[in-house]
Formats: structure tokens, C-alpha cells, sequence
């Protein structure tokens, strides 16, 4: 048993004998893409890569990771000598970061060289990845914003409307309260869910640019009256029951929380528009008999901030390494694909809603019309699209917010403090 | 016709060369490095700029350094207190011969072939408050069904996650060394008129010296730097109840990316560690070079 | 007193049939060493049986349920519908070429370690040399590092090397940090050895290399089953180094390859729960079919 060991071990050294990285052995061009791993979306990318290579005659890779693991790995990769032509990142603060770093290819020229390229994108979407005022990334999937979720099968039942102001979601909780319903889901587990409360609080209370300020390092920044109000305002739906007892241990990674909500057990839930692919993972039926509700966060009365502002994930985009050794060819192959309409409607097929200007007919024909449409609408007419605090911020920052955060909402600390805490990082 | 210098062959440093060169590249060289970083700031892209004592002094004043160290020396504590009697009893009462200790220990050593991912997310699940277990004993019992989300039974949760992850382990090193046992001991102390408790504290336990120190140290060190149970079970929280000392260098490390602070937290970690193996060596006189054996 | 304490019947059954081979009496004797009517024992030993199955009957349930249903049922419920779906997704997703993978990493961990390890722990446990003896406190120093405190300078390491993306570069650290634990567990058990065995081979004019070959490896075979478990399981389970050193799917190894089950925004928890069976399956085999051997080696001791 040893000796056939032995002699597997050897093989397999023999045949797994190392590089010295990707990329130092081809002689024909290529373009080397890291992203991601979404297994839908890994195949539209995949088919175009394979398109685009085929077209220009070079070799055409992708290489995928898991989300975590995608984060390190990129980290540590660029800047070294294995690492990719086009990678796949959030825009804002993460790809701020690399372009600090001198990692990142300015697209601007590109841009105004191919001016139909750059039109073709939604605006508010396209922004997220100018850095400094330069173009510096492109987007490469669907616009994912955060809405209101909710059991339309529940409503009914209990004989509510869905709220479209603040004080009518208050009466809300109060009433699927003494029904004994979780008036709203919130996986406080993962702290990420409850900044979304937080974001879209803050932008009705003092509008997007208070968040605005923040990203740009400003001083003082976060110590804005409509933070502290807005977290006042997370606590008090706390403390009256808004999101049940259980809510720090909830989790949405397992699907808990789409559950909680498609059973029944809870009414209403604040997540992304991503949250249509739990629900047809875990919930199928649920989807299929149409009670899943959605409707854009509530207005707030006496808000300074515009109620069609969303926020939530623009998009993720692609953007080219400077270390590359095929610019060029990264940079028309961004070009050439990003906007066509292949690519565009592969997407649409696997139900994302592009960042791409005049596409509602498209979108009109799809297997959950209804939902795209409305998202398509909420973004290409939102005033402004403010990016996921914790993509927006630089790392450190962002993890020090979530952690605070978490504790606010337990009630451990107060507003102020995290106020306090935030304007340390910057 | 043996010569008049009967000299004792002992092995030189030789023998052990091998492992300290190899051992050097791999693990002790890029402590050193770390060490170095420690006094670096680096975001892990570009390099590392030279920081001075910048790290070493925001140390002190890092709440979560101090509260994560106390988190960790409490949860050290509670898993040697839980895992040892049970590795022990576990282990020397599957060291007998009986066959179905044999097929009960077997499944004993199950969840020894589960990763980490594997029994956290297996655990999370059934500690959902909504779906889990929490869930219908709160029908029952009335007692909050919020385990992993409460800040106090957070962490038991954890001590009990990790003593099924890690108990099987720790009774095999038990159950290996009590089968080396001599029977000669048991029936002496048989004829002596011993109950089978008394055999048990004044030979099982005894005779056990040297694994019950080896298994504690690396109890003992496993916690000081051992997290991606915590990570995944409980990411650190609620809030920050749970985070342990490294878990918080991850995080500063691999989330936050401030990895010259992490690296001057993994020095403390290893600097408490070691001290802690180290006073358990000798407290205990593990590095005598004796055995139980001797003139049996 | 009476000898005869409460032996299982079993035993009585055994002491009967003739033809007693060394190894029967000493199985015979052995059933003394340790003979623990203690019930407090065996109920203890109940509880945890019924602990340990419970989540391992939540794992495979789950692997056969489909990802629609697997959360509003319940953990424990027996699932409605049973399908190999999960199953069949973890097989598309590659998880043959992930097990050999692990299984090469697994065996190179566990060769490279022996065969560093067990001269050191001769050297350690019976040299007088000074080098040896601060030799062992630097791997006591060893157990208290973190992997994930050194993955960077171990990646600059191997990229240095050109070992980026091979097997080697993820069996060269995890052999590396397994060191530490594996000679502290070899050291105990090579410690139970009397050194008058060692002066009587020496005496015998044996050379350092004969006691090696002759007695130290021989007794030290509990020692080495424990970390032939230890490296192996952690060269299996292992996430980290994988992670960094590698990239491509040739050579993914299975955690890597669990991780497939988990986007950015849910995890498909019946499939990842197949793979966590299949990857599990092997090693329970191994287990299993080795058993007589594991139980051989832990119970070869010098006990008379």
C-alpha cells in the first residue's frame, strides 16, 4: 500500500510541478480575467471571452474565485507577477484603492474615443467607477439596488397596503406585531444587511450627499446630525419590535432569512435585488405563485433627501491592470464587449437588469418582467445611486463601521460613539 | 569481548537537522518577516512602508486587543475545562476492550473527517432561531431561542461547537496512550482491593501524565490561535462578543487590510502562546527527559 | 478480593475455545488494563454518542434533500422528497479532480512530515546535544503561529521559488506546520521508550542509525498513526494555503472546491453538504479499512 503511494505521489508531483506564475509563458497575446465566481454570470463572461478571442485571434481566459477568497487573492496578486490582464471589482472606495496603488489602467481616453461606448451606459452606474475624474473601471453586470421586499400573501391576509411613507411602515410594524408576524426580517447576524437601514435612513433624512462627504474623506464628515438621527432611527425600530428578538443570530448566507419572509413568518425585508435568486433557490414556489412584493424604501416626510434615491450595488466592473502585458488588447476587448448587444442580452437572460440605456423592451420579455421593469425604472430614474457604504469606504474603515453598527443595533452603543468611532478612521 | 568504553550511542544534531532547516524556511523565517512587518504599514498591494512603533503603540489604546485578549484566555480556559475530563474519561473508557467501545468510538471519530466550513455551517443551521433546534425547544421551555445573536450564550455555543469539532482528536491521543497501559498495574491494584474509580485516578490518570501535557498544550496554543470556527459561526459577534483575539488580527488583516497591524498582533499572539506552552512545559516538567516506565 | 470482576460474557466465551496464540492472552490480559464497569462512563458516553450522530444525521439529510425545502421543514425532519440532485451537482462541479488533489497534498504532507520528523524526535528525546535542545523550543515556538499571521511572506516564498500554482507549494507549508505538533506528539511517545533499552542496544554495539531503524521505529508506531491522522486530516481539510498558493483548477483542492457552493449572495447548502459527504467518504474509508492496522499500532506497546 505504501509503494503504490509512493508511485501516485510521485506522478502527481510530476505532473503538478510548478510556474512561476500565470502569464509568463504564452508568447500569443491574451487576456487573462479574474472575477468573481456567479456561476450565471461566469458563463455570459465566458462566452464573450471566447467570442472576443476567437474575433481577434489571441488567447482568452477566465479565472474565478469565490467572494472572500476573490478579495484576498486580487489583494495579493496585483502587483505581483501573477496577476490578471482585467479584474473584476465593487468601483468607489475598492477600485479607489488599487487606483491609489498606480494598479489600475485609465479608461477616460478610451472613452472618448468611443463615445457610443460610453453613452450607452446609465450614467449613475458609469460614475462609480470615476476616480478622480477619471474613468478607471467599466461595468460588467447587472444594477443591483436595494428595495423593500414583502409578502404580498401576508398583507393580504392581515389587509395592509405597502407602505410608501416612513410613518405608515411604522404603523406597519406595529400592526404585524400584534399578529404576532416579524414585521421586518433583518440577518442582523451579518452587519451588511443592517447598513442597508442605515444608508437609505441617512439619504432621506439629509440626502446623498451627506454619505457624499464621507467617501470623500471629508472632515467632520460623520458626525452629520441626519447619521446620528438616522442611527436613533435604526435603534428606535429595535426597540419596538421592527425586527423580532432573533434578528442578531439570523443569517441570509443559508437562506434563513429569505425563508423567514416566504414563509410567512416575517412581512416585509430590506435586501437587493439579488434576493430574487435566493427566493428562486430556496423558495421556488413562493416566486411562482407571485407573492413576493417589492417596492422602493419608503419616503420620509419631513426628508431633505429626494425619494427616488436608491442605493445599493451599482454594479461591479471591470477594470484593466497596469501591470499587464496586453493593455491593448484588455482595453478593446472591455470595448468591444461590454456594451454589445450580446453580452447585454445574456444578461438580460439570466435575469440581471444591465446598466444599459434603452433596454426596457428587452427587459418587457423576461421571465420576471414585472420585477425587472421596476428595477430598471427605480435606477434609470433615481436622482443618484449611492454605492454600499462598505464598497464605498476604504477597507479599514469599512470594517471598523460594520462592527460598530452591529453594536448600535444591540444597543451597545450609542449613535454619537459610533460617530466618534467613524471619524477616527478618517 | 565488548571493549572497556561501553559508550552510550546517542543520536547528534544531525538527526534533526532535516526538520530544523525545513521547519526554518517555512515557519520560522516568515515569522521573522512578520515580526518585520509588524513595523511596516502595508494594505498588502505595493509595499510596505516603514511605520516605526505606529502599530505598536495603537496597540494598547485598541479596545478590542485587550477585550480580545480576555475573550480568548475565557475561552482557552473553558475549552481545556470541558475538552480535557471528557478526552479523558472518553478516551481510557474506549481504550477497553469491550466491542461496542470499539463501534461507539469509531463514531466518536466522525466529526475528526468534517472541515471547519463544514461543521460551522452544519452547526449554524441547526442553531437557527427560526428553523433550528433554538426554535422548538423555545416552544417548549420558553427560554430565548437566540443563541448565536445573544452575547453570553454566544460563546458557549462556541465552547460547544468546538469541543465536538475538536474532542475526538484529543480522545484518540488519550485512548492511544491509555491502550500502552500495562496490565500488570490494573491487576496489582485489582488484588489491593481498588475500585475501578480509584484504578482510574491513581493509574489511568496518572499514567496519562505525559499526554494530558501534550494534549493541554496544544489545547492551550490551538485557541490562541485557532478562529475560523468563530469566523464562521459567529463572524465575532454579536457586536464584538465573540472576537477573539485572532480573529480580530484576520479581520485587521484580511478585511480591513491593515496587515503591518496585523502583523503586530499575530507577534502578541505568538509571544502570549509560546509563554503559555512554555510555562505549561515547565510547571508540569514535561522536558525531563524520564518516562512513567521506568524499572516496570 | 476475587479476580474475577464483572467481565462481559463475552469474555467468559472467548476464555473458553483452546487454542490460545500469544496474541489471545495478551488481548486476555489486556481486557484487565483497563476494565471499567464505571456506568457514569458509559452514560457519558451515551449523551455524546446521541450529540455526535444528531448534526451527522442533519448532513446527510440535508445532502439528499432538494435546496427548495431543505430550511421550513426543519434540521431533523426525515426530508419528503429524497433526490441525489445535490449529489449530481457536486460531481459537475468537478469533485473528482478535487479528491485527487487532496488525496496527493494529503500523502506528500504526510510523507514529508515522517520523514523529518521522526529522526528529530529520536534526536530530541535522547540526544544531549545543545542545538537539538533549543531545536525543540523553536517548534514549541512553531505551535503557536498562526498560518494566516505568515501566508504572505510564505506566498513571496514560494513564488520566489517557482512553485506558484503547483501541488508542492500547498504540501511544503502545511508538512511545515504540522511540524511542530507532529514531533511534540512523537517525543511523547518515543519518551514511554525506557532508555534501558536504548543503552542495551547500545551496548550490543549498535549504531544510532540501527536503534533508529531497529527500535525506535517499531515502538514509536502509536506516535506515528496519531500524526499520519493529525497532517492528513489537516493536509485535507486545509483552506488557507490552497487559497493563496494555487489558482487553477487543476490543481483545486476540495475545500477550495466546497467553496464553489457559495456565492456573493447565499450559499446552496444541500450541495455543499453532498460535497462535504464525498469529501468525508474516502478518509471514513481509509478509516475503516485501516482500522485493524490503526488498532494494531495504537495497541503495540511495551506493555507485558
Amino acid at each position: 500500500m505504501l509503494g503504490s503511494a509512493l508511485a501516485a505521489l510521485a506522478l502527481g508531483l510530476t505532473t503538478a510541478c510548478g510556474t512561476s506564475g500565470p502569464g509568463a509563458d504564452s508568447d500569443k497575446a491574451g487576456v487573462e480575467v479574474w472575477m468573481v465566481e456567479d456561476a450565471s454570470v461566469n458563463e455570459v463572461v465566458q462566452s464573450a471571452i471566447d467570442t472576443y478571442s476567437k474575433n481577434a485571434g489571441i488567447d482568452g481566459e477566465l479565472v474565478t474565485y469565490v467572494n472572500d477568497a476573490y478579495k484576498q487573492r486580487i489583494q495579493v496578486a496585483l502587483g505581483s507577477p501573477e496577476s490578471p490582464d482585467v479584474f473584476f471589482n465593487w468601483g468607489g472606495g475598492n477600485l479607489a484603492q488599487y487606483v491609489k496603488a498606480n494598479q489600475v489602467v485609465d479608461l477616460t481616453e478610451a472613452m472618448e474615443a468611443n463615445p457610443e461606448f460610453r453613452d450607452a451606459f446609465l450614467p449613475s452606474v458609469l460614475d462609480v467607477a470615476k476616480i478622480d475624474g477619471s474613468y478607471y473601471g467599466v461595468p460588467m453586470q447587472g444594477v443591483l439596488p436595494v428595495v423593500l421586499f414583502y409578502n404580498k400573501k401576508v398583507f393580504k391576509e392581515v389587509g395592509v397596503e405597502p407602505p410608501t411613507t416612513y410613518s405608515e411602515l411604522l404603523d406597519l410594524v406595529d400592526t404585524f406585531k400584534k399578529e404576532g408576524i416579524t414585521p421586518i426580517v433583518l440577518p442582523g447576524a451579518q452587519a451588511w444587511t443592517e447598513l442597508m437601514w442605515l444608508e437609505y435612513l441617512t439619504d432621506r433624512i439629509g440626502g446623498a450627499e451627506v454619505f457624499q462627504a464621507i467617501a470623500e474623506g471629508k472632515e467632520g464628515a460623520w458626525k452629520d446630525p441626519a447619521i446620528i438621527k438616522a442611527l436613533e432611527m435604526c435603534q428606535d425600530l429595535v426597540e419596538r419590535g421592527a425586527f423580532g428578538d432573533n434578528f442578531s443570530s439570523l443569517t441570509s448566507d443559508n437562506g434563513s432569512a429569505s425563508t423567514v419572509l416566504a414563509s410567512g413568518k416575517g412581512a416585509m425585508y430590506l435586501m437587493g435585488t439579488w434576493e430574487i435568486s435566493n427566493q428562486q433557490e430556496h423558495n421556488p414556489d413562493f416566486l411562482a405563485d407571485g407573492n413576493l412584493g417589492f417596492i422602493a424604501f419608503p419616503a420620509l416626510e419631513d426628508g431633505k433627501g429626494d425619494p427616488a434615491a436608491i442605493v445599493g450595488n451599482p454594479s461591479n466592473y471591470f477594470s484593466v491592470n497596469s501591470d499587464s502585458d496586453n493593455v491593448d488588447e484588455a482595453i478593446d476587448f472591455l470595448v468591444e464587449t461590454m456594451a454589445s448587444d450580446a453580452y447585454v442580452e445574456d444578461l438580460i437572460e439570466i435575469g440581471h437588469v444591465p446598466a444599459v440605456a434603452g433596454i426596457e423592451d428587452k427587459l418587457a420579455e423576461t421571465e420576471h418582467s414585472e420585477f425587472t421593469t421596476f428595477t430598471y425604472q427605480l435606477v434609470s430614474e433615481a436622482p443618484s445611486f449611492t454605492q454600499s457604504w462598505d464598497q464605498a469606504i476604504p477597507p479599514a474603515a469599512a470594517e471598523t463601521m460594520l462592527t460598530n453598527l452591529q453594536l448600535v443595533f444591540l444597543g451597545d452603543m450609542t449613535p454619537e460613539e459610533f460617530a466618534e468611532a467613524m471619524e477616527a478612521t478618517q | 569481548m565488548t571493549s572497556a568504553t561501553t559508550r552510550v550511542q546517542r543520536p547528534g544534531a544531525l538527526w534533526a537537522a532535516p526538520a530544523l532547516i525545513f521547519f526554518g524556511i517555512f515557519g520560522l523565517a516568515p515569522i521573522a518577516i512578520v515580526a518585520g512587518l509588524s513595523f511596516t504599514t502595508w494594505d498588502g498591494l505595493g509595499n510596505p512602508e516603514w511605520a516605526g512603533l505606529h502599530n505598536w503603540r495603537t496597540l494598547p489604546s485598541d479596545k478590542l486587543v485587550g477585550s480580545g485578549l480576555m475573550i480568548t484566555l475565557t475561552l482557552t480556559v473553558l475549552t481545556w475545562a470541558t475538552q480535557t475530563p471528557l478526552a479523558l474519561a472518553f478516551g481510557a473508557w474506549a481504550a477497553g476492550p469491550q466491542r461496542i467501545r470499539a463501534v461507539v468510538s469509531t463514531i466518536f471519530f466522525l466529526p475528526l473527517l468534517l472541515s471547519t466550513a463544514a461543521i460551522a455551517l452544519i452547526w449554524q443551521a441547526l442553531l437557527d432561531p427560526t428553523f433550528g433546534l433554538p426554535a422548538q425547544w423555545s416552544e417548549l421551555t420558553g427560554l430565548s431561542a437566540n443563541v448565536l445573536g445573544d452575547p453570553d450564550l454566544a460563546l458557549w455555543a462556541i465552547v460547544f461547537v468546538l469541543l465536538w469539532q475538536f474532542l475526538p482528536f484529543h480522545m484518540l491521543l488519550y485512548q492511544a496512550a491509555a491502550k500502552q497501559i500495562p496490565a500488570s498495574l490494573y491487576e496489582a491494584a485489582e488484588i489491593d482491593g481498588a475500585s475501578p474509580l480509584q484504578r482510574f485516578w491513581r493509574i489511568t490518570v496518572p499514567q496519562l501524565r505525559h499526554t494530558i501535557i501534550a494534549s493541554s498544550v496544544l489545547m492551550i496554543v490551538g485557541s490562541m490561535t485557532y478562529f475560523e470556527t468563530v469566523l464562521l459561526l459567529t463572524g465575532g459577534g454579536p457586536g464584538t462578543a465573540t472576537r477573539i483575539l485572532p480573529l480580530h488580527m484576520y479581520l485587521k488583516g484580511f478585511s480591513a487590510f491593515e496587515m503591518g497591524y496585523a502583523s503586530a498582533i499575530a507577534v502578541l499572539l505568538v509571544a502570549v502562546g509560546t509563554g503559555l506552552s512554555l510555562l505549561v512545559v515547565r510547571v508540569s516538567g514535561y522536558s525531563q527527559m524520564t518516562s512513567e516506565r521506568e524499572g516496570v | 478480593m476475587s479476580t474475577i470482576t464483572a467481565r462481559p460474557a463475552g469474555e467468559q466465551a472467548e476464555s473458553v475455545t483452546p487454542a490460545r496464540s500469544a496474541k489471545r492472552s495478551a488481548a486476555r490480559a489486556g481486557s484487565r488494563r483497563v476494565s471499567r464497569p464505571a456506568y457514569g462512563a458509559g452514560i457519558g458516553a451515551a449523551i455524546w454518542l446521541v450529540l455526535v450522530v444528531v448534526p451527522l444525521y442533519f448532513l446527510i439529510a440535508t445532502s439528499l434533500r432538494g435546496s427548495g425545502d431543505y430550511l421550513s421543514a426543519g434540521p431533523l425532519s426525515i426530508p419528503e422528497e429524497i433526490t441525489l440532485d445535490a449529489y449530481r451537482r457536486a460531481f459537475e462541479v468537478g469533485f473528482l479532480k478535487f479528491l485527487t488533489n487532496s488525496l496527493i497534498v494529503a500523502f506528500g504532507a504526510i510523507i514529508l512530515v515522517l520523514a523529518v520528523a521522526l529522526p528529530a524526535a529520536f534526536a530530541i528525546v535522547r540526544s544531549k546535544s545543545r542545538v537539538v535542545r533549543i531545536g525543540f523550543t523553536l517548534f514549541l515556538l512553531g505551535l503557536a503561529v498562526p498560518a494566516q499571521a505568515v501566508i504572505i511572506p510564505i506566498y513571496l516564498l514560494i513564488t520566489r521559488l517557482h512553485l506558484y500554482d503547483s501541488l508542492t507549494a500547498v504540501i511544503l507549508p502545511t508538512a511545515a506546520f504540522a511540524l511542530p505538533v507532529s514531533i511534540v506528539v512523537l517525543t511523547s511517545s518515543l519518551r514511554d521508550v525506557p532508555s534501558s533499552l536504548y543503552e542495551a542496544m547500545s551496548l550490543d554495539g549498535a549504531s544510532n542509525f540501527q536503534i533508529f531503524w531497529n527500535l525506535v521505529l517499531p515502538l514509536s508506531r502509536s506516535g506515528v498513526v496519531t500524526v499520519t491522522i493529525f497532517v492528513g486530516l489537516n493536509a485535507w481539510n486545509n483552506f488557507l494555503f490552497p487559497l493563496v498558493l494555487t489558482q487553477s483548477m487543476d490543481t483545486r483542492v476540495l475545500p477550495l472546491g466546497l467553496w464553489e457552493f457559495q456565492t456573493q449572495y447565499g450559499t446552496d447548502v444541500p450541495g455543499l453538504m453532498a460535497a462535504v459527504v464525498l469529501s468525508a467518504l474516502p478518509v471514513l474509508a481509509l478509516y475503516l479499512f485501516g482500522r485493524r492496522q490503526l488498532l494494531s499500532g495504537l495497541a503495540a506497546g511495551i506493555g507485558k
